[in-house]
Protein backbone atom coordinates (compact mmCIF):
# COMPACT_ATOMS: atom_id res chain seq x y z
CA UNK A 1 0.00 0.00 0.00
CA UNK A 2 1.54 3.51 -1.19
CA UNK A 3 1.56 6.19 1.56
CA UNK A 4 0.73 9.56 1.16
CA UNK A 5 4.37 11.93 2.01
CA UNK A 6 3.21 13.69 5.02
CA UNK A 7 4.21 17.46 5.45
CA UNK A 8 7.48 17.99 6.95
CA UNK A 9 8.01 19.04 10.67
CA UNK A 10 10.53 20.93 12.84
CA UNK A 11 10.71 19.69 16.34
CA UNK A 12 12.23 23.22 17.29
CA UNK A 13 9.62 26.35 16.25
CA UNK A 14 12.18 28.66 17.50
CA UNK A 15 15.52 28.21 16.45
CA UNK A 16 18.79 29.10 18.36
CA UNK A 17 19.58 32.44 17.09
CA UNK A 18 16.01 33.69 18.14
CA UNK A 19 14.65 33.28 14.97
CA UNK A 20 11.79 31.79 13.70
CA UNK A 21 11.63 28.72 11.07
CA UNK A 22 10.81 31.24 8.17
CA UNK A 23 14.00 33.93 9.39
CA UNK A 24 11.37 36.01 11.05
CA UNK A 25 12.05 37.79 14.79
CA UNK A 26 9.00 37.14 17.49
CA UNK A 27 6.90 40.22 16.57
CA UNK A 28 7.56 40.26 13.16
CA UNK A 29 4.66 40.07 10.59
CA UNK A 30 4.85 37.62 7.03
CA UNK A 31 4.96 40.00 3.75
CA UNK A 32 1.41 41.57 3.32
CA UNK A 33 0.06 43.01 0.37
CA UNK A 34 -3.35 43.82 -0.90
CA UNK A 35 -5.50 45.70 -3.69
CA UNK A 36 -8.68 46.54 -4.45
CA UNK A 37 -11.23 46.39 -7.26
CA UNK A 38 -9.99 42.90 -8.97
CA UNK A 39 -13.36 41.56 -10.09
CA UNK A 40 -15.11 43.04 -12.39
CA UNK A 41 -18.19 41.11 -12.05
CA UNK A 42 -19.06 42.33 -8.66
CA UNK A 43 -20.14 45.44 -6.68
CA UNK A 44 -16.65 45.67 -4.65
CA UNK A 45 -13.75 43.38 -4.65
CA UNK A 46 -10.22 43.02 -2.53
CA UNK A 47 -7.30 40.78 -2.94
CA UNK A 48 -5.28 39.66 0.09
CA UNK A 49 -1.58 37.94 0.23
CA UNK A 50 -0.71 37.40 3.58
CA UNK A 51 2.69 35.13 4.00
CA UNK A 52 1.48 31.96 1.61
CA UNK A 53 -2.18 33.22 2.51
CA UNK A 54 -4.05 33.78 -1.07
CA UNK A 55 -7.67 35.44 -0.54
CA UNK A 56 -10.05 36.89 -2.71
CA UNK A 57 -13.28 38.32 -1.44
CA UNK A 58 -16.35 39.62 -3.25
CA UNK A 59 -19.72 41.82 -2.53
CA UNK A 60 -22.70 41.84 -4.34
CA UNK A 61 -25.76 44.06 -2.93
CA UNK A 62 -27.28 45.40 -0.86
CA UNK A 63 -29.72 43.69 -2.44
CA UNK A 64 -33.25 41.59 -2.07
CA UNK A 65 -32.99 38.89 0.05
CA UNK A 66 -33.85 35.33 -0.69
CA UNK A 67 -34.79 33.02 0.72
CA UNK A 68 -37.72 36.68 1.99
CA UNK A 69 -38.13 34.96 5.46
CA UNK A 70 -34.19 35.97 6.43
CA UNK A 71 -34.65 39.19 5.92
CA UNK A 72 -35.23 41.85 8.97
CA UNK A 73 -37.60 44.37 8.79
CA UNK A 74 -35.54 46.98 10.65
CA UNK A 75 -31.81 46.41 9.36
CA UNK A 76 -30.23 44.48 6.86
CA UNK A 77 -28.03 41.13 6.96
CA UNK A 78 -24.73 40.82 5.76
CA UNK A 79 -23.54 36.78 4.94
CA UNK A 80 -20.51 35.75 4.44
CA UNK A 81 -19.68 32.28 2.62
CA UNK A 82 -16.51 31.10 3.09
CA UNK A 83 -14.93 28.78 0.57
CA UNK A 84 -11.77 26.98 -0.11
CA UNK A 85 -10.42 25.83 -3.33
CA UNK A 86 -9.31 22.06 -3.08
CA UNK A 87 -6.31 22.75 -4.47
CA UNK A 88 -5.77 25.38 -1.75
CA UNK A 89 -4.05 22.70 1.74
CA UNK A 90 -1.72 19.98 1.51
CA UNK A 91 -4.48 17.45 1.07
CA UNK A 92 -7.03 18.00 -1.19
CA UNK A 93 -10.03 19.77 0.72
CA UNK A 94 -13.93 18.67 -0.18
CA UNK A 95 -15.23 21.33 -1.99
CA UNK A 96 -18.86 20.83 -0.05
CA UNK A 97 -19.11 22.96 3.00
CA UNK A 98 -17.88 21.55 6.48
CA UNK A 99 -18.61 23.19 9.46
CA UNK A 100 -15.25 24.66 9.80
CA UNK A 101 -16.72 26.55 6.95
CA UNK A 102 -20.09 27.61 8.44
CA UNK A 103 -17.82 28.29 11.85
CA UNK A 104 -15.47 30.81 9.87
CA UNK A 105 -18.31 32.47 7.90
CA UNK A 106 -20.22 33.28 11.18
CA UNK A 107 -16.92 34.63 12.67
CA UNK A 108 -16.31 37.17 10.02
CA UNK A 109 -19.77 38.15 9.92
CA UNK A 110 -20.09 38.69 13.92
CA UNK A 111 -16.79 40.93 13.48
CA UNK A 112 -17.88 42.83 10.65
CA UNK A 113 -21.25 43.81 11.73
CA UNK A 114 -20.39 46.35 13.82
CA UNK A 115 -18.55 48.32 11.63
CA UNK A 116 -21.71 48.40 9.24
CA UNK A 117 -24.49 50.71 8.98
CA UNK A 118 -26.92 48.00 8.48
CA UNK A 119 -29.92 49.95 9.64
CA UNK A 120 -29.88 51.76 6.04
CA UNK A 121 -30.92 48.92 4.12
CA UNK A 122 -33.83 47.06 5.91
CA UNK A 123 -35.05 43.87 3.92
CA UNK A 124 -31.70 43.55 2.06
CA UNK A 125 -28.75 41.26 1.91
CA UNK A 126 -25.11 42.03 1.25
CA UNK A 127 -23.20 39.28 0.29
CA UNK A 128 -20.21 38.61 0.84
CA UNK A 129 -18.30 35.75 -0.93
CA UNK A 130 -14.51 34.53 0.02
CA UNK A 131 -12.45 32.10 -1.96
CA UNK A 132 -9.19 30.97 -0.69
CA UNK A 133 -7.04 30.05 -3.10
CA UNK A 134 -3.70 29.39 -0.89
CA UNK A 135 -4.04 28.36 2.52
CA UNK A 136 -1.13 29.00 5.16
CA UNK A 137 -2.22 29.54 8.42
CA UNK A 138 -4.10 32.31 9.50
CA UNK A 139 -6.85 32.44 6.87
CA UNK A 140 -9.74 33.64 8.89
CA UNK A 141 -7.48 36.39 9.95
CA UNK A 142 -6.33 37.45 6.67
CA UNK A 143 -10.32 36.38 5.47
CA UNK A 144 -12.07 39.76 7.83
CA UNK A 145 -9.18 41.75 6.47
CA UNK A 146 -9.76 41.18 2.99
CA UNK A 147 -14.00 41.10 3.59
CA UNK A 148 -13.30 44.48 5.23
CA UNK A 149 -11.67 46.03 2.08
CA UNK A 150 -14.24 44.52 -0.33
CA UNK A 151 -17.30 46.52 1.45
CA UNK A 152 -15.40 49.42 1.60
CA UNK A 153 -14.61 49.74 -2.47
CA UNK A 154 -18.49 48.19 -2.98
CA UNK A 155 -19.16 52.02 -0.87
CA UNK A 156 -20.95 50.85 2.13
CA UNK A 157 -20.90 52.59 4.27
CA UNK A 158 -18.66 51.90 7.16
CA UNK A 159 -17.31 53.11 10.64
CA UNK A 160 -13.43 52.09 9.98
CA UNK A 161 -11.77 49.47 8.35
CA UNK A 162 -10.46 46.14 10.52
CA UNK A 163 -7.42 43.94 10.50
CA UNK A 164 -7.18 40.80 11.28
CA UNK A 165 -3.97 39.14 12.46
CA UNK A 166 -2.65 36.03 15.25
CA UNK A 167 -0.59 35.66 17.91
CA UNK A 168 0.47 32.34 19.58
CA UNK A 169 2.86 30.52 21.58
CA UNK A 170 5.63 28.21 20.24
CA UNK A 171 8.24 26.53 22.06
CA UNK A 172 7.16 29.00 25.50
CA UNK A 173 7.68 32.41 23.93
CA UNK A 174 4.76 34.43 21.80
CA UNK A 175 5.06 35.00 18.68
CA UNK A 176 3.00 37.29 16.37
CA UNK A 177 1.07 36.51 13.23
CA UNK A 178 1.61 32.11 13.11
CA UNK A 179 2.24 30.55 10.16
CA UNK A 180 0.52 26.96 9.26
CA UNK A 181 3.36 25.21 10.87
CA UNK A 182 3.18 27.28 14.16
CA UNK A 183 -0.23 27.60 14.38
CA UNK A 184 -0.76 23.31 14.43
CA UNK A 185 2.57 22.73 16.00
CA UNK A 186 2.57 25.23 18.98
CA UNK A 187 0.99 25.84 22.27
CA UNK A 188 -1.47 28.18 22.12
CA UNK A 189 -2.65 30.42 18.85
CA UNK A 190 -5.05 33.79 19.27
CA UNK A 191 -6.47 34.81 16.38
CA UNK A 192 -7.70 38.62 16.83
CA UNK A 193 -9.34 41.62 14.64
CA UNK A 194 -9.04 45.23 15.40
CA UNK A 195 -11.16 47.94 14.58
CA UNK A 196 -8.44 50.42 13.64
CA UNK A 197 -11.03 53.71 14.66
CA UNK A 198 -10.15 53.13 18.01
CA UNK A 199 -8.03 49.77 18.45
CA UNK A 200 -11.12 48.09 19.81
CA UNK A 201 -11.12 44.21 19.36
CA UNK A 202 -13.92 42.90 17.57
CA UNK A 203 -12.81 39.29 17.48
CA UNK A 204 -11.04 37.32 19.85
CA UNK A 205 -10.66 33.20 19.79
CA UNK A 206 -8.54 31.07 21.85
CA UNK A 207 -7.18 27.89 21.83
CA UNK A 208 -4.46 26.20 23.79
CA UNK A 209 -2.56 27.37 27.28
CA UNK A 210 -1.55 30.78 28.45
CA UNK A 211 -1.69 32.90 31.36
CA UNK A 212 -3.03 36.43 32.03
CA UNK A 213 0.32 38.36 31.75
CA UNK A 214 0.83 36.43 28.01
CA UNK A 215 -2.78 37.36 26.89
CA UNK A 216 -1.51 40.79 27.80
CA UNK A 217 1.57 40.94 25.76
CA UNK A 218 -0.01 38.66 22.97
CA UNK A 219 -2.40 40.97 22.68
CA UNK A 220 -0.21 44.17 22.62
CA UNK A 221 1.88 42.61 20.19
CA UNK A 222 -1.22 41.87 18.02
CA UNK A 223 -2.24 45.81 18.02
CA UNK A 224 1.08 46.80 16.74
CA UNK A 225 1.44 44.42 13.94
CA UNK A 226 -2.23 45.44 12.48
CA UNK A 227 -1.20 49.07 12.27
CA UNK A 228 2.08 47.38 10.32
CA UNK A 229 -1.41 45.63 8.02
CA UNK A 230 -3.74 48.80 8.32
CA UNK A 231 -1.08 51.20 6.87
CA UNK A 232 -0.70 48.89 3.73
CA UNK A 233 -4.64 48.64 3.04
CA UNK A 234 -5.01 52.82 3.29
CA UNK A 235 -1.24 52.02 0.48
CA UNK A 236 -3.63 50.14 -1.65
CA UNK A 237 -6.49 52.19 -1.44
CA UNK A 238 -4.76 55.88 -2.41
CA UNK A 239 -3.07 53.69 -4.74
CA UNK A 240 -5.60 52.65 -6.84
CA UNK A 241 -7.11 56.47 -7.29
CA UNK A 242 -3.74 58.33 -7.47
CA UNK A 243 -2.52 56.34 -10.24
CA UNK A 244 -5.37 57.62 -12.65
CA UNK A 245 -4.59 60.75 -11.18
CA UNK A 246 -0.84 60.98 -12.40
CA UNK A 247 -2.04 59.66 -15.57
CA UNK A 248 -4.44 62.24 -16.45
CA UNK A 249 -1.81 64.85 -15.07
CA UNK A 250 0.51 63.96 -18.66
CA UNK A 251 -3.13 63.93 -20.37
CA UNK A 252 -2.92 67.86 -19.18
CA UNK A 253 -0.02 68.21 -20.45
CA UNK A 254 -0.17 67.27 -24.16
CA UNK A 255 -3.59 69.19 -24.16
CA UNK A 256 -2.24 72.08 -23.26
CA UNK A 257 0.64 72.01 -26.36
CA UNK A 258 -2.05 71.10 -28.99
CA UNK A 259 -4.38 73.81 -27.76
CA UNK A 260 -2.01 76.22 -28.35
CA UNK A 261 -1.35 74.77 -32.05
CA UNK A 262 -4.76 74.46 -32.80
CA UNK A 263 -6.21 77.76 -31.83
CA UNK A 264 -4.09 79.36 -34.44
CA UNK A 265 -5.14 77.09 -37.45
CA UNK A 266 -8.73 75.57 -36.77
CA UNK A 267 -10.75 78.29 -35.35
CA UNK A 268 -12.36 79.23 -38.67
CA UNK A 269 -13.10 75.81 -40.05
CA UNK A 270 -14.42 73.70 -37.56
CA UNK A 271 -17.18 76.49 -36.57
CA UNK A 272 -18.25 75.86 -40.31
CA UNK A 273 -17.96 72.16 -40.02
CA UNK A 274 -20.48 72.05 -36.22
CA UNK A 275 -22.70 74.31 -37.94
CA UNK A 276 -23.14 72.33 -41.13
CA UNK A 277 -23.77 69.41 -38.76
CA UNK A 278 -26.09 71.04 -36.53
CA UNK A 279 -28.51 71.90 -39.68
CA UNK A 280 -28.59 68.07 -41.06
CA UNK A 281 -29.25 66.75 -37.97
CA UNK A 282 -32.08 69.40 -37.12
CA UNK A 283 -33.64 68.30 -40.41
CA UNK A 284 -33.67 64.29 -39.39
CA UNK A 285 -36.90 62.87 -37.18
CA UNK A 286 -35.10 60.35 -34.79
CA UNK A 287 -37.50 59.64 -32.01
CA UNK A 288 -40.73 58.79 -33.02
CA UNK A 289 -42.93 59.59 -29.89
CA UNK A 290 -40.62 62.93 -29.73
CA UNK A 291 -39.90 62.51 -25.95
CA UNK A 292 -38.21 66.48 -25.97
CA UNK A 293 -35.68 65.60 -22.98
CA UNK A 294 -34.29 68.85 -23.65
CA UNK A 295 -36.94 71.13 -22.78
CA UNK A 296 -36.01 73.86 -20.45
CA UNK A 297 -38.42 73.27 -17.72
CA UNK A 298 -36.88 69.58 -17.43
CA UNK A 299 -33.10 70.85 -17.67
CA UNK A 300 -33.91 73.74 -14.76
CA UNK A 301 -35.08 71.18 -12.61
CA UNK A 302 -31.99 68.77 -12.93
CA UNK A 303 -29.33 71.82 -12.90
CA UNK A 304 -31.25 72.95 -9.73
CA UNK A 305 -31.21 69.79 -8.07
CA UNK A 306 -27.39 69.04 -8.93
CA UNK A 307 -26.21 72.63 -8.60
CA UNK A 308 -25.61 72.26 -4.63
CA UNK A 309 -23.49 69.19 -5.19
CA UNK A 310 -21.44 70.42 -7.88
CA UNK A 311 -20.38 73.14 -6.95
CA UNK A 312 -18.00 72.02 -3.79
CA UNK A 313 -17.10 69.14 -6.29
CA UNK A 314 -16.25 70.83 -9.31
CA UNK A 315 -12.81 72.59 -9.31
CA UNK B 1 -9.34 77.92 -6.59
CA UNK B 2 -7.30 75.30 -8.31
CA UNK B 3 -3.43 75.88 -10.47
CA UNK B 4 -3.78 75.68 -13.77
CA UNK B 5 -1.26 73.06 -14.14
CA UNK B 6 -3.43 70.33 -12.25
CA UNK B 7 -0.33 69.08 -9.71
CA UNK B 8 -2.84 69.70 -6.64
CA UNK B 9 -4.72 66.14 -5.69
CA UNK B 10 -7.38 65.73 -4.32
CA UNK B 11 -7.37 64.30 -0.89
CA UNK B 12 -8.62 60.68 -0.87
CA UNK B 13 -9.70 59.11 2.66
CA UNK B 14 -10.89 56.07 3.95
CA UNK B 15 -13.52 55.03 6.20
CA UNK B 16 -12.73 55.63 10.16
CA UNK B 17 -10.53 57.94 8.67
CA UNK B 18 -10.25 61.19 11.25
CA UNK B 19 -10.70 64.49 8.92
CA UNK B 20 -10.64 67.29 11.64
CA UNK B 21 -10.89 67.42 15.40
CA UNK B 22 -12.22 71.00 14.97
CA UNK B 23 -15.22 71.81 17.23
CA UNK B 24 -16.86 74.34 14.93
CA UNK B 25 -17.33 72.01 11.85
CA UNK B 26 -20.23 70.53 11.26
CA UNK B 27 -20.20 66.45 9.71
CA UNK B 28 -21.50 66.47 6.55
CA UNK B 29 -22.64 63.72 4.08
CA UNK B 30 -20.33 60.83 4.26
CA UNK B 31 -19.11 61.36 7.87
CA UNK B 32 -19.70 60.51 11.26
CA UNK B 33 -19.56 62.58 14.12
CA UNK B 34 -17.72 60.93 17.31
CA UNK B 35 -16.11 61.94 20.16
CA UNK B 36 -15.34 65.16 19.11
CA UNK B 37 -13.96 63.53 16.28
CA UNK B 38 -15.29 63.82 12.58
CA UNK B 39 -14.52 60.66 10.65
CA UNK B 40 -15.14 59.64 7.01
CA UNK B 41 -17.29 56.22 6.41
CA UNK B 42 -16.81 56.46 2.75
CA UNK B 43 -14.03 56.13 0.32
CA UNK B 44 -13.89 59.09 -1.19
CA UNK B 45 -12.98 62.67 -1.47
CA UNK B 46 -12.66 64.99 1.42
CA UNK B 47 -14.58 68.30 0.66
CA UNK B 48 -15.15 72.16 3.00
CA UNK B 49 -17.77 73.60 2.36
CA UNK B 50 -18.34 76.62 5.09
CA UNK B 51 -19.04 74.65 8.00
CA UNK B 52 -19.84 71.49 6.85
CA UNK B 53 -17.21 68.59 5.54
CA UNK B 54 -18.16 66.00 3.27
CA UNK B 55 -16.79 63.18 2.11
CA UNK B 56 -17.99 62.09 -1.54
CA UNK B 57 -18.18 58.58 -1.88
CA UNK B 58 -16.18 57.34 -4.82
CA UNK B 59 -17.59 54.04 -5.34
CA UNK B 60 -20.83 52.53 -4.60
CA UNK B 61 -23.80 51.14 -6.69
CA UNK B 62 -26.96 51.37 -4.76
CA UNK B 63 -29.61 54.27 -5.43
CA UNK B 64 -32.05 54.76 -2.75
CA UNK B 65 -35.68 56.00 -4.05
CA UNK B 66 -36.49 59.85 -3.44
CA UNK B 67 -39.76 61.14 -3.96
CA UNK B 68 -39.62 63.11 -7.39
CA UNK B 69 -36.67 61.57 -9.34
CA UNK B 70 -36.77 60.27 -12.97
CA UNK B 71 -35.29 57.12 -12.92
CA UNK B 72 -34.92 54.52 -15.66
CA UNK B 73 -36.16 50.89 -14.70
CA UNK B 74 -36.43 47.55 -16.46
CA UNK B 75 -39.81 45.13 -16.30
CA UNK B 76 -38.26 41.87 -14.39
CA UNK B 77 -41.93 40.73 -13.47
CA UNK B 78 -45.94 40.84 -14.61
CA UNK B 79 -48.67 39.84 -12.50
CA UNK B 80 -52.10 40.51 -13.36
CA UNK B 81 -52.61 43.87 -11.12
CA UNK B 82 -49.12 45.15 -11.55
CA UNK B 83 -45.57 45.49 -13.00
CA UNK B 84 -42.31 45.03 -10.91
CA UNK B 85 -39.30 46.93 -11.85
CA UNK B 86 -35.74 46.84 -11.35
CA UNK B 87 -34.20 50.48 -10.88
CA UNK B 88 -30.76 49.12 -9.52
CA UNK B 89 -31.71 49.98 -5.50
CA UNK B 90 -31.66 47.49 -3.21
CA UNK B 91 -35.91 47.17 -3.57
CA UNK B 92 -37.73 46.33 -6.86
CA UNK B 93 -40.57 49.52 -7.33
CA UNK B 94 -43.83 48.51 -8.09
CA UNK B 95 -45.90 49.86 -11.39
CA UNK B 96 -49.56 50.16 -10.71
CA UNK B 97 -51.95 50.27 -13.94
CA UNK B 98 -53.55 53.27 -12.55
CA UNK B 99 -50.43 55.13 -13.20
CA UNK B 100 -50.00 54.69 -16.51
CA UNK B 101 -50.59 57.26 -18.72
CA UNK B 102 -51.93 55.25 -21.59
CA UNK B 103 -55.18 54.61 -19.83
CA UNK B 104 -56.89 58.13 -20.83
CA UNK B 105 -56.46 56.42 -24.52
CA UNK B 106 -57.99 52.91 -23.76
CA UNK B 107 -61.03 55.09 -21.99
CA UNK B 108 -61.83 57.15 -25.41
CA UNK B 109 -61.42 54.39 -27.75
CA UNK B 110 -63.61 51.61 -25.84
CA UNK B 111 -66.66 52.75 -24.14
CA UNK B 112 -68.55 51.48 -21.19
CA UNK B 113 -65.40 48.84 -19.48
CA UNK B 114 -65.76 47.42 -16.52
CA UNK B 115 -62.75 48.51 -13.44
CA UNK B 116 -61.35 44.94 -14.18
CA UNK B 117 -61.87 44.97 -17.90
CA UNK B 118 -59.72 48.51 -17.81
CA UNK B 119 -57.17 47.35 -15.88
CA UNK B 120 -56.65 44.12 -18.28
CA UNK B 121 -56.48 46.11 -20.98
CA UNK B 122 -53.63 48.33 -19.23
CA UNK B 123 -51.67 45.53 -18.35
CA UNK B 124 -51.04 44.67 -21.70
CA UNK B 125 -49.22 47.83 -22.78
CA UNK B 126 -46.04 46.76 -21.24
CA UNK B 127 -44.24 43.80 -21.17
CA UNK B 128 -41.47 41.44 -19.07
CA UNK B 129 -37.66 43.36 -20.46
CA UNK B 130 -39.78 46.55 -21.21
CA UNK B 131 -37.21 49.79 -20.69
CA UNK B 132 -38.86 52.47 -19.28
CA UNK B 133 -38.71 56.85 -17.48
CA UNK B 134 -40.82 56.49 -14.74
CA UNK B 135 -40.91 58.80 -11.91
CA UNK B 136 -40.70 58.14 -8.08
CA UNK B 137 -44.15 58.98 -6.55
CA UNK B 138 -43.48 57.36 -2.86
CA UNK B 139 -40.99 55.62 -1.45
CA UNK B 140 -37.92 55.81 1.02
CA UNK B 141 -35.44 53.35 2.31
CA UNK B 142 -38.08 51.89 4.53
CA UNK B 143 -40.95 51.18 1.66
CA UNK B 144 -41.51 49.79 -1.78
CA UNK B 145 -41.25 52.71 -4.35
CA UNK B 146 -44.15 53.29 -6.15
CA UNK B 147 -44.09 54.59 -10.10
CA UNK B 148 -45.44 56.62 -12.53
CA UNK B 149 -45.48 57.02 -16.09
CA UNK B 150 -47.58 59.97 -16.19
CA UNK B 151 -45.52 63.25 -16.97
CA UNK B 152 -43.89 64.92 -19.22
CA UNK B 153 -41.15 62.93 -21.22
CA UNK B 154 -41.92 59.51 -19.21
CA UNK B 155 -42.99 56.27 -21.16
CA UNK B 156 -41.57 53.43 -22.80
CA UNK B 157 -38.35 53.69 -24.85
CA UNK B 158 -38.51 52.01 -27.92
CA UNK B 159 -34.91 52.59 -28.96
CA UNK B 160 -31.68 53.66 -27.70
CA UNK B 161 -29.02 52.58 -25.62
CA UNK B 162 -28.94 52.35 -21.74
CA UNK B 163 -25.63 52.17 -19.89
CA UNK B 164 -25.77 52.00 -16.48
CA UNK B 165 -22.50 53.55 -14.74
CA UNK B 166 -22.00 54.09 -10.35
CA UNK B 167 -24.74 55.93 -8.65
CA UNK B 168 -22.29 58.83 -7.06
CA UNK B 169 -20.28 59.84 -10.25
CA UNK B 170 -23.78 60.92 -11.96
CA UNK B 171 -23.57 64.66 -11.02
CA UNK B 172 -19.69 64.38 -12.99
CA UNK B 173 -21.55 63.49 -16.17
CA UNK B 174 -24.02 67.00 -15.52
CA UNK B 175 -21.05 68.94 -14.75
CA UNK B 176 -21.39 72.11 -13.18
CA UNK B 177 -24.06 74.08 -14.65
CA UNK B 178 -24.59 71.84 -17.12
CA UNK B 179 -21.19 72.03 -18.64
CA UNK B 180 -20.39 68.38 -19.13
CA UNK B 181 -23.34 67.35 -20.80
CA UNK B 182 -23.91 70.50 -22.98
CA UNK B 183 -20.17 69.16 -24.29
CA UNK B 184 -20.82 65.78 -24.95
CA UNK B 185 -24.22 66.86 -26.84
CA UNK B 186 -22.41 69.42 -28.80
CA UNK B 187 -19.46 67.37 -30.02
CA UNK B 188 -21.46 63.79 -30.67
CA UNK B 189 -24.95 64.92 -31.92
CA UNK B 190 -26.72 61.95 -29.43
CA UNK B 191 -29.38 62.96 -27.53
CA UNK B 192 -28.95 62.29 -24.09
CA UNK B 193 -31.26 61.60 -20.78
CA UNK B 194 -29.41 61.20 -17.50
CA UNK B 195 -31.48 59.11 -15.26
CA UNK B 196 -30.59 59.70 -11.03
CA UNK B 197 -30.24 55.71 -10.79
CA UNK B 198 -26.97 55.67 -12.40
CA UNK B 199 -28.94 54.79 -16.01
CA UNK B 200 -28.28 56.81 -18.98
CA UNK B 201 -29.72 56.76 -22.59
CA UNK B 202 -28.13 57.81 -25.51
CA UNK B 203 -29.95 57.54 -28.88
CA UNK B 204 -27.57 59.38 -32.13
CA UNK B 205 -27.68 59.57 -35.53
CA UNK B 206 -25.09 56.64 -36.51
CA UNK B 207 -24.06 54.19 -34.29
CA UNK B 208 -20.31 56.08 -34.67
CA UNK B 209 -21.14 58.17 -32.58
CA UNK B 210 -22.87 56.61 -30.04
CA UNK B 211 -19.73 54.39 -29.81
CA UNK B 212 -17.85 57.38 -29.04
CA UNK B 213 -20.21 59.12 -26.49
CA UNK B 214 -20.55 55.82 -24.47
CA UNK B 215 -16.76 55.60 -24.50
CA UNK B 216 -16.22 59.12 -23.30
CA UNK B 217 -19.28 58.58 -20.41
CA UNK B 218 -16.81 55.76 -19.27
CA UNK B 219 -14.25 57.90 -19.48
CA UNK B 220 -15.65 60.56 -17.06
CA UNK B 221 -16.97 57.67 -14.55
CA UNK B 222 -13.57 56.26 -14.54
CA UNK B 223 -11.24 59.62 -13.50
CA UNK B 224 -14.28 61.22 -11.89
CA UNK B 225 -11.55 62.53 -9.01
CA UNK B 226 -9.44 64.12 -11.25
CA UNK B 227 -8.67 67.62 -12.21
CA UNK B 228 -10.02 69.71 -15.51
CA UNK B 229 -12.15 66.94 -16.45
CA UNK B 230 -14.68 69.23 -18.75
CA UNK B 231 -11.45 69.76 -20.70
CA UNK B 232 -10.14 66.81 -21.28
CA UNK B 233 -13.04 65.50 -21.97
CA UNK B 234 -13.51 67.84 -24.67
CA UNK B 235 -9.90 67.86 -25.99
CA UNK B 236 -10.61 63.56 -25.89
CA UNK B 237 -13.90 64.33 -28.37
CA UNK B 238 -12.14 66.33 -30.60
CA UNK B 239 -9.04 63.85 -30.96
CA UNK B 240 -11.25 61.12 -31.12
CA UNK B 241 -13.50 62.23 -33.81
CA UNK B 242 -10.22 63.32 -35.97
CA UNK B 243 -8.84 59.37 -35.39
CA UNK B 244 -12.49 58.31 -36.42
CA UNK B 245 -12.94 60.31 -39.58
CA UNK B 246 -16.07 61.92 -37.95
CA UNK B 247 -17.51 64.92 -38.94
Amino acid sequence: MPILLPEKKHEKLILENGKRLDGRDLDEIRPFKCEIGVLSNTDGSAYVEHGGNKIFAGVYGPREVHPKHLGLPDRGVLKVYYRMATFSVHERASPAPNRRALEISKIIEDAITPTLFLELYPDSAIEVYVMVIAASGGTRCASTTAVSLALADAGIPMKTLVAGLAAGKANGKIILDCSDEEDKAGEADIPCVIQMKDEKICLLQFDGDMTPEELDTAISLVKKGAKQIFQKMTEAIHQKFENIQKETELEIEKMIQQQDIDSINNIESTIENETEMKNEYDNIDINKKDFDFNNIDNKKNKLEEFDEEEEDFEQ
Amino acid sequence: MVESNGAQTREIVYPGQVISTDPEKIPGRGTIKENGKILSIFIGIKEEYGKYLNVVPLRGQIYTATVGDKIIGKIIERTPVKWILDINSNVEAILKPSDVMEKEKIETKSKRLSKREEETEIMKLFNVGDVLIVKVISGDRLSTPLLTTIGEGLGKLNDGIVLQIEVPKIPRIIGKQGSMINILKKYTNCKIFVAKNGRIWVRGKTFEYEQLLIEAIYKIEKESHTFKLTDRIEYYLKEEKKKRGLK
